[in-house]
């Protein structure tokens, strides 16, 4: 009986081993992207619209035909000067973070120099020591609060609202990240790789919708480029509340139903240096708001 | 027959609910949880989602499943389609992509559906297309609706009788 066990086991991790690596896997066709906005130019072209987010054309955000050329930024401040629940959550940001760092180690966790707040947002997602890996900025405030005792999980809305008023800090800095080397370059291609990936049941890739149908309508939808999407993170949605980037590629997942993956998990937060890098060179603009 | 049987492979090819889930799936019990966003919480509140999408790839790259393979599937004539059912079922299905005649608000992904009669296509073609588009364009972005087990053969020939009764 016993022979007969170790020898079923051997046969089965025989079987296990002879299985191939890679289970058979379908791609799109993987784009080249430059990590800077303005290569949007040679994707869909739509970023000589929303290049200057303080001086956006009025009647093409009016125009439910041309407001996608807009890129939504009509929706960001300075253009937006709506008050809306963003505002709300900012307020409540700058209260929590006021709480956790009065002795000054919340912002030194998360990594300000000196105590400059104020470019901790263009600077993430980035490499951490203390993890071992990239991380949002996102993950790094759950880790931080976690370390006072404090529970503020990725894509909570206390996580999120820390992060918005650290992004304000930083209201009209360029996002910066540096993928051209290290540990950073190896996210940003797994994040590439990714973005291409087809996934779920109806098998699409992001790249499906935002790479090779931008401008084009899903029904109500107008697909738009990916390309610097990041600068307006966490975003104020009527429905969602307050969405996060990693909570947004969870709604995308959802949308396209794929089973979605936790916030802070490792593939979406190559996805988050992939979008980032797409990022790089615009402003920060928050809090903005997004239809529904 | 054929089509049984692909469904057959399809069904013991993919695990049951939650086995082979990988570990940063947002899944409870098997089932697949959305995040919602509790105002002043520095908590999630996840809430079971309107569909278990469990059983189909994920992102992770712990996801060791593979994608059902372009499946060429061939129609046995009579279509035998009920056009009424299929316009329906275009409604639901078909029209984020496709313009559809009566929408004022159509999808412009794939192309305009109207007057589709007059290219005469071959049923078993048309038929193709929606169970496996990847069989004429691998990098299609039209769903697998019969591979991936969305829709029923007879769904499909609902559809391509809708279809080739666009005048
Ligand atoms: C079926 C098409 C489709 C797929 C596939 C898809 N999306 Fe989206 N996505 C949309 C639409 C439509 C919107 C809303 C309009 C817009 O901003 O493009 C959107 C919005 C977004 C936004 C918000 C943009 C903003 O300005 O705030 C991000 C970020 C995003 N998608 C990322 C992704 C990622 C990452 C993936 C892959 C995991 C993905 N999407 C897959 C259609 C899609
Ligand atoms: C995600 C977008 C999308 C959806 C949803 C979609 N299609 Fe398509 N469809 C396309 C695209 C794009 C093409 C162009 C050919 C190709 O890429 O395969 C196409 C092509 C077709 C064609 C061939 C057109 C021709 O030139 O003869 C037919 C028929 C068709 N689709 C039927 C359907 C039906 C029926 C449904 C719903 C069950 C559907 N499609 C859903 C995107 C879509």
């Amino acid at each position: 009986m016993k022979t007969l066990f170790s020898i079923l086991a051997a046969v089965t991790s025989f079987a296990a081993l002879a299985q191939p690596e890679i289970p058979y896997r379908e791609y799109e066709p993987l784009d080249q992207y430059e990590p800077h906005v303005s290569g949007d130019l040679k994707l869909s072209g739509s970023y000589q619209y929303w290049k200057d987010p303080a001086k956006l054309d009025y009647r093409m955000a009016g125009n439910p035909d041309e407001n996608w050329k807009l890129n939504w930024k009509f929706m960001d401040p300075p253009f937006n000067q709506a008050v809306h629940g963003g505002h709300f959550a900012l307020d409540r940001g700058e209260k929590l973070f006021k709480q956790l760092d009065a002795h000054h180690r919340f912002a030194v966790c998360l990594g300000a120099k000196k105590g400059k707040l104020k470019h901790l947002r263009a600077g993430y997602p980035r490499w951490r020591d203390d993890l071992k890996h990239v991380a949002g900025l996102e993950e790094a405030i759950e880790y931080c609060g976690a370390r006072q005792g404090r529970v503020l999980q990725n894509g909570s809305y206390d996580n999120s609202a820390i992060s918005l008023y650290l992004a304000s800090l930083g209201n009209g800095q360029p996002i910066a990240i540096d993928v051209a080397k290290g540990p950073l370059k190896e996210a940003f291609e797994r994040g590439r790789h990714l973005f291409h990936t087809r996934v779920g049941a109806f098998n699409f890739s992001c790249s499906s919708c935002h790479t090779h149908n931008i401008g084009k309508r899903l029904r109500g939808n107008v697909i738009t480029t990916p390309y610097g999407d990041a600068a307006h993170y966490p975003v104020y949605r009527t429905q969602f509340v307050l969405q996060s980037l990693h909570l947004r590629f969870a709604e995308c997942n959802l949308d396209t139903r794929t089973q979605p993956l936790l916030p802070g998990s490792q593939p979406y937060t190559d996805l988050e240096v992939f979008m980032t890098a797409l990022t790089n060179g615009y402003p920060i603009s928050v809090p903005a708001e997004r239809d529904w | 027959m054929r089509f049984t049987l692909v469904g057959l492979i399809l069904l013991l090819a993919t695990p049951a609910w939650g086995v082979d889930l990988p570990p940063d799936a947002s899944v409870s019990g098997g089932k697949t949880m959305a995040a919602k966003v509790i105002v002043n919480s520095g908590r999630l509140a996840w809430t079971p989602y309107k569909r278990d999408l469990g059983r189909w790839l994920t992102l992770s790259y712990q996801d060791r499943r593979a994608t059902p393979e372009p499946t060429p599937f061939e129609m046995k004539a009579p279509t035998n389609g009920d056009a009424a059912r299929g316009k329906a079922l275009a409604w639901q299905w078909c029209i984020t992509c496709h313009t559809l005649p009566g929408d004022d608000w159509p999808g412009t992904v794939g192309g305009p559906m109207a007057k589709y009669k007059q290219f005469k296509h071959p049923d078993a073609l048309v038929f193709q297309q929606i169970f496996d588009a990847r069989i004429f364009n691998p990098n299609t972005v039209m769903p697998a609706y019969g591979t991936f087990g969305l829709l029923a053969e007879q769904d499909i020939r609902d559809l391509v009788a809708y279809l080739q009764n666009l005048e």
